[in-house]
């Protein structure tokens, strides 16, 4: 089992300096402006910039000139990323000294500005996707850059549900909790402070939740972990109040199918 | 023949035709579902087609790259229709066949879902192409089994996108875990119990902290194969030891 992971200096870059703006089309298209005028890197350091988003099979790449002279690429299509969720990581990489060392990274960047196709604005913790499920209501992908909760496409408005029908999340959202914060404790995550890829963020989460504030035991015995989490999950519902949620919605079924 | 895609209507069709063919074994696919001018359609710019048999996945990989290259990769990669269509073209390599019963599998082995991340690298005749395309060397973990099942070597691979995504990867693969001696994938990597150096724990494990640090991206196969650790030094290239060996 893997916890931390030392990432030879790289340095963070913070998000506000890369403005992406994604254009509806067929693929979509995308414009970005970086600031790196104090990054603090060779000025022949490697820029790139990628894009994912959930549900999709390829993460396309492109290449942005240098840290000294900023070039962005000439096709800045989204080819095969068809969610609305897309986001990008930007990477300087040292291709000299050392073999494509990453000296800053700036990960899970939202688009400022979109089409009607794209989701903007600040990231949440957890990103709903409808995608094609087979016959799966819904599903978690766990991704290098985030986790996200998919449901099934087919189910009109599940996506709009998670988040509003008390009926639908009181019964997703504790098994959802439960999963990613399992997964969570097994990422590497870096030794990085400032850190906050994705697990690293639901750890925290669920530290605010948890009845004594207690921080993950990740180095833990396996009980130990199943007894934090449950903890967690426990106190998630009870803040919530799903339990009686449900039992209130079940209640005003019986109620309807009497009359 | 010309080469076509099924609709959705099609795909319908031939998802029940699988149903059929499981509770009756022993009856042969409908071939006329091929050219059903209902539930089907000719694919655009126009390609011939035949249907032969291919017993590895090398070969129709092969077939598959020439005859789909006038088509353009990015629709062909989400097409369906179209990769369902050729399951029931070439059934007949994509379907096991014993005492004359039909040995037909989950459905996601010949139906296509390009959008369903667990489900699209299970196609037998995608998963061929696909692979032959992202690895056009050193690819005979992947493609030198029967066209007509998929070893667990191609789906730890395959579903993992932060691995085929890496250029260097396959010939890193192919160096750590084929055995030269069997001509096959060395055994034991796939095991559902950890081991060092193991394709299905430890290397993705091990991909995962290095896509950290490391542009893995701009890496070549000694590079690679250098920082994922003593763990994995079976794959690097041997030197004769001074004198040992030479003697």
């Amino acid at each position: 089992m893997i916890k931390r992971v030392n990432s030879t200096g790289r340095k963070r870059i913070p998000r506000e300096r890369i403005m992406i703006e994604v254009f509806d089309g067929d693929p979509r298209t995308f414009e970005a402006t970086i600031d790196l005028s104090d990054f603090e890197a060779p000025k022949n350091a490697h820029v790139v910039l990628e894009a994912t988003c959930a549900g999709s099979n390829t993460i396309p790449r492109f290449d942005w000139g240098t840290v000294g002279d900023l070039q962005p690429a000439a096709n800045r299509q989204l080819t095969g990323l068809s969610g609305r969720n897309v986001f990008f990581s930007l990477k300087i990489i040292d291709r000299t000294e050392r073999a494509g060392r990453i000296l800053g990274l700036a990960e899970v960047i939202r688009p400022i500005k979109g089409g009607e196709k794209t989701a903007t604005g600040r990231r949440g913790i957890l990103p709903v996707e409808s995608t094609d499920l087979g016959h799966e209501p819904w599903r978690l992908d766990f991704r290098s850059e985030d986790v996200y909760l998919l449901v099934n496409e087919k189910i009109p408005d599940l996506k709009d549900r998670v988040r509003a029908d008390a009926l639908v999340y009181s019964l997703i959202y504790p098994p959802v909790i439960r999963q990613i914060l399992a997964r969570a404790m097994d990422e590497p995550v870096d030794e990085d402070d400032g850190n906050d890829d994705w697990a690293t963020l639901w750890l925290k989460f669920g530290c605010t939740l948890h009845s004594e504030k207690s921080k993950a035991p990740i180095n833990g015995t396996e009980e130990d972990r199943e007894e934090w989490i449950s903890d967690v999950v426990d106190a998630f519902c009870r803040d919530h109040d799903l339990a009686g949620k449900l039992l209130r919605h079940a209640q005003s079924n019986v109620r309807e199918e009497a009359v | 023949m010309r080469l076509r895609r099924f609709n959705e209507a099609g795909i319908k069709a031939f998802r029940e035709e699988l149903a059929l063919l499981r509770a009756n074994p022993e009856r042969d696919p409908d071939p006329q579902l091929l050219e059903h001018r209902e539930l089907t359609e000719v694919v655009t710019p126009e390609v011939q087609i035949v249907a032969e048999y291919f017993k590895t996945k090398a070969e129709v990989a092969r077939y598959l790259t020439a005859i789909l290259g006038k088509l353009p990769t990015s629709s062909v990669e989400q097409d369906a229709g179209l990769w369902t269509w050729l399951s029931l073209l070439f059934f007949d390599s994509v379907c096991n066949r014993t005492q004359g019963k039909w040995s037909v599998k989950n459905d996601y082995y010949y139906i296509f879902a390009p959008r369903n991340n667990r489900h699209f690298y299970r196609h037998l005749l995608f998963i061929s192409w696909h692979m032959l395309r992202l690895a056009p060397k050193s690819n005979r973990l992947f493609l030198s089994s029967p066209l007509a099942t998929l070893p667990k070597v191609i789906s730890e691979v395959a579903m993992r996108l932060y691995i085929t995504r890496i250029p260097a990867v396959f010939e890193v693969l192919d160096r750590l875990y084929w055995d030269e001696s069997r001509n096959r994938h060395r055994v034991g990597i796939t095991e559902t119990r950890v081991h060092a150096g193991d394709l299905t724990h430890r290397f993705p494990l091990r991909i995962r902290q290095l896509e950290k640090t490391y542009d893995l991206m701009s890496l070549d196969a000694d590079q690679l194969i250098q920082l994922l650790g003593d763990e994995f030094a079976f794959g690097r290239p041997r030197t004769a030891k001074l004198f040992e060996d030479a003697i």
